[in-house]
């Protein structure tokens, strides 16, 4: 690896330098075996590894050029000539047979790559597990157990914590760690088995950079590496190149493989003399590793290597399906609780309420901790969230720039959203998708920022320890700069979770559509309505009225035709006539009169209310026979903010009606007052008139609803109606209190801050 | 001479009792009565029956709203875009109280808007004081004669 010299000394060597290292080529081996690489026709030794006279007994150039074949025959290594000349090669090395010289025993482990044999002897271990004869027979039971127990197994991480356990069971180790990657290839550890006295690396998050690309790369191709002891000297090849392609050979599939001395250093600072790592494949890619730890040095014999390999397949075989699994139910249980919350706004009268009264299944629908719900201009949230001033803010960026997405997602909003800084803490991952383009709505999910959601098995007050301090590379200082890397980010959204969302978009745009529909249904009826009660009012007004006009007219032509030759009979007759077709007339005005009431527009202003009772008071006095003895007695009266017409109409008749009924009284006596509130004026106007049942006091303001035959006191049964609406209108409630022979009130309120009410809305 | 108060009506019963009103109301003037609202185009355009009718306008028109063929708003809105017409005052005379026809009267150019009241009494009372108002004490534009009431 070139260090470059003006790379700060303290900086952490920067391993995606490591991105450039020829792993593939080193040009070396470890030297706990032996390597030669072969023509793949001719089997002719093209290149040993500088200890190969260990086994040969001579020197590694007399060796070059010859056939393996006859080598191993002067060696009495018949058994292994037979399988070199044999086997069907590929990549994958395969065990061909033991081999011993000097009382040294070794294993012959072939493959074919890129035209050439590679053969490694590896000096059988001693003094561990399977020293001595390790066969399939020993190793059956282990890898049967495995297998077994994997079939119980629930989860991901179960399956990874008894994988851990099984692994280093087989191979003696000190430590396993599985390791898996995220999406942007940081890895966290899941499990971990371990043996006493070794620390423990369980939760710790390592930087993508730890394991460059082309280490994955590798890792992918051959699933098994070993690093028998970190102190080894590495033992070139001779020749340093092929003499046929004068290139290095590539020993991606060598077991033997020299490492990078990076990776060396980082194993020395960790304090580890071997390590060994087996890769997990999902689908084809580099899901994660199970690493092997050990403190001494440990070689692991090919048939232990090759159980582990298997059940490192193993375990991915039932990773793709405990996570397919995994995924399914979580989908299913995501869909549960959307049909939940759909239930809930299915209940509530405004159903966007269904949501923010179930903070629970809003928050698990996407694993979030804090939501927002932007409706209709309000803004209502749950969890943790940032300030509303800065969902706003976030909503409006999203609305400015992200229009045409329907859901929109990110792990780190700080880097996409200028200012989003703001929301590095509490809201990092943003998940968020649009209902409506009114008002900006949207149903807003915040996730924090990763690191404070990571779990750390160890003391994560406690300082990078002491031996780290000073060393270039170490799983802490990696810890601390996979901090760095996650510094603004939350843990990502999974696919279900995005999908789970959508859906719920989906449900609640159907919902808004349908309610956006009903209501333009409701207000097209309203206005077609409208038109026909106009026109019907229209025509009623001219083709109704008319009759009763002609009828009052023509009575009054024939009295005056009649002249004196009408007595006194015929003159009260067509007196009769005229009357009666003239209240007709005044019934057919009051009608149209409460239809324009409902129809009308509201046009507020202020208005005194004093002055306006004073006046219609003194218009209604002076129709008064001048005998009649009446006391007004007016109290203060606000200026309120109202219709001038509906309200001179609502005076209009309460004034005349407490005339009217009060008649036959000696002495008239009528009130007017107000109390107010902080909210509501309540009116009031009482007579000592005839006044009426208690019982009957809600039937005054129907229509036609009279309470007094016409004899007694004539009237439409309109006007008490129209008040009711015409107050109505304005947001204000009508009553009355009465008894009979007593004397009437009747109240009405207005708002104190004037409200357009659902009537003006279809207008 | 009286120049002749035009009445555009279409109901008989109406005619008739508004004849009573005007005479009641003791409106000397000669009466024209139209029955729609082609009639009284024709009749102040001096076309069709009228082509030969005696020239000169009449002192006031009384215009109903409701009118077969053409309506009265749209006799209004044609006498009032006539250079030698539209200084006659025109009475729209009418059974609707309705807004709309009120408004569109005024924006076309009435010169008064009377809904004709039930009571007959009220109706000769309004015909009275219209009558009076603009066929005599208006200052009435010029080619008209003025009124003086006859004692």
């Amino acid at each position: 690896m070139n260090k470059s010299p003006s790379h700060p000394p303290e900086a952490v060597p920067d391993l995606a330098t490591c991105d450039r290292e020829p792993i593939r080529i080193p040009g070396s081996i470890q030297p706990h075996g032996i390597l030669l690489s072969l023509d793949g026709d001719s089997l002719r030794i093209l290149q040993a590894s500088g200890n190969a006279e260990q086994l040969f007994r001579i020197p590694v150039e007399n060796l070059l050029g010859r056939r393996l074949p006859e080598v191993l025959r002067e060696m009495n290594a018949g058994e292994l000539v037979d399988a070199i000349e044999c086997a069907a090669l590929d990549t994958n090395p395969v065990y061909l047979a033991s081999v011993s010289m000097a009382g040294r025993a070794y294993r012959a482990v072939a493959h074919l790559h890129a035209g050439r044999v590679i053969v490694e002897f590896e000096e059988a271990a001693t003094g561990q597990l399977f020293d001595g004869n390790v066969s399939f027979h020993n190793l059956y039971p282990l890898v049967r157990t495995f297998l077994d127990r994997l079939q119980g197994l629930e989860t991901v991480e179960e399956l990874a914590q008894m994988a851990a356990e099984e692994v280093r069971a087989i191979t003696g180790f000190e430590r396993s760690l599985v390791y898996k990657f995220d999406p942007s290839w940081n890895g966290q550890v899941i499990a971990e088995s371990r043996g006493p006295g070794i620390e423990s690396y369980l939760d710790l998050w390592f930087p993508a950079s730890d394991i460059p690309a082309q280490a994955r790369e590798l890792y992918q191709l051959n699933r098994l590496r070993l690093i028998a002891d970190t102190d080894y000297k590495p033992v070139p090849l001779v020749p340093a190149l092929d003499p046929e392609t004068k290139a290095p050979l590539d020993l991606s599939y060598a077991t033997l493989r020299s490492v990078s001395p990076v990776h060396i250093e980082y194993l020395h600072n960790m304090g580890l003399r071997a390590s060994m790592s087996i890769s997990i494949l999902r689908d084809g890619k580099l899901w994660g590793l199970i690493s092997l730890h050990s403190r001494t040095p440990k070689t692991v014999p090919f048939e232990v290597r090759v159980a582990c390999d298997f059940l490192g397949q193993a375990f991915s075989t039932h990773l793709a399906a405990k996570e397919g699994q995994a995924e399914y139910e979580h989908r299913l249980h995501l869909r549960s609780i959307t049909a939940k919350l759909l239930g809930y706004m299915a209940e509530e009268e405004r159903f966007i309420d269904g949501l923010i009264n179930h903070p629970d299944e809003l928050l698990a629908l996407t694993a979030a901790s804090g939501a927002a719900v932007l409706f209709e201009g309000n803004c209502r949230q749950v969890g943790i969230t940032p300030p509303e001033p800065a969902i706003r803010a976030l909503v409006n960026w999203l609305s400015d720039n992200r229009q045409a997405a329907e859901v929109f997602r990110t792990e780190s909003l700080p880097v996409e959203m200028p200012g989003g800084e703001w929301f590095r803490e509490d809201a990092s991952g943003v998940l968020a998708v649009s209902i409506s383009k009114l008002y900006n709505s949207y149903v807003v999910w915040f996730r924090p920022e990763v690191i404070r959601t990571v779990k750390w098995s160890g003391d994560p007050q406690k300082p990078v320890e002491a031996t780290a301090k000073g060393m270039r590379i170490h799983p802490r200082k990696s810890f601390e700069a996979w901090k760095e890397t996650v510094r603004g980010k939350s843990l990502p959204w999974r696919p279900s979770e995005v999908e789970a969302a959508s859906e719920l978009r989906n449900a609640l745009v159907g919902v808004v559509l349908r309610k956006a529909e009903e209501l333009a249904a409701l207000s097209a009826e309203l206005q077609r309505s409208n038109k026909e009660l106009e026109a019907f009012s229209y025509s009623v007004s001219h083709d109704l009225r008319a009759p009763f006009r002609h009828i009052v007219g023509y009575a009054q032509l024939l009295e005056d035709h009649l002249g004196d030759k009408a007595d006194e009979t015929a003159v009260r007759f067509l007196n009769t006539i005229a009357d009666a077709a003239h209240s007709a007339g005044m019934l057919v005005d009051s009608l149209l009169n409460f239809s324009r009431v409902g129809r009308a527009a509201l046009h507020l202003m202020d208005v005194p209310r004093a002055a306006m009772v004073d006046e219609i008071r003194q218009e209604l006095a002076e129709q008064e026979p001048a005998t009649r003895d009446i006391v007004w007695q007016i109290g203060r009266l606000p200026t309120v903010q109202c219709d001038p017409v509906l309200m001179r109409m609502v005076w209009l008749n309460l004034l005349s009606n407490a005339l009217k009924y009060s008649r036959k009284k000696a002495a008239t006596r009528i009130e007017v007052s107000c109390e107010s509130t902080e909210d509501w004026h309540t009116f009031a106007v009482s007579d000592n008139g005839a006044g009426f049942k208690q019982k009957y006091a809600g039937k005054l303001f129907g229509v036609f609803q009279r309470l007094h035959n016409q004899e007694e006191f004539e009237g439409t049964g309109i006007g008490l109606a129209n008040v009711r609406r015409a107050v109505g209108k304005h947001g204000g409630r009508t009553w009355a209190e009465g008894a009979l022979d007593a004397g009437a009130v009747f109240y009405f309120t207005l708002p104190v801050r004037a409200v357009a009410t659902r009537h003006d809305l279809t207008k | 001479m009286l120049k002749p108060i035009l009445l555009v009506e279409d109901s008989g019963q109406d005619v008739e009792l508004t004849l009573a009103a005007l005479t009641k109301a003791r409106l000397a003037n000669e009466v024209i009565v139209l029955r729609d609202g082609e009639e009284a185009m024709d009749y102040l355009s001096s076309q069709g029956r009228y082509a030969t009718r005696a020239r000169g306008n009449p002192a006031l028109i009384l215009l109903d709203i409701k009118l077969p063929k053409v309506d009265g708003l749209e006799v209004l809105a044609f006498i009032k875009s006539q250079q030698r017409l539209k200084s006659i005052p025109v009475v729209m005379l009418t059974s609707s109280r309705e807004e709309p026809d009120l408004t569109a009267s005024y924006q076309s150019g009435a010169n008064a808007y009377v809904v004709k009241p039930v009571r007959f009494q009220d109706f000769v009372k309004a015909v009275q004081d219209l009558g009076g108002f603009w066929a005599m004490l208006n200052e009435p534009p010029p080619g008209s004669v003025r009124f003086r009431r006859p004692e």
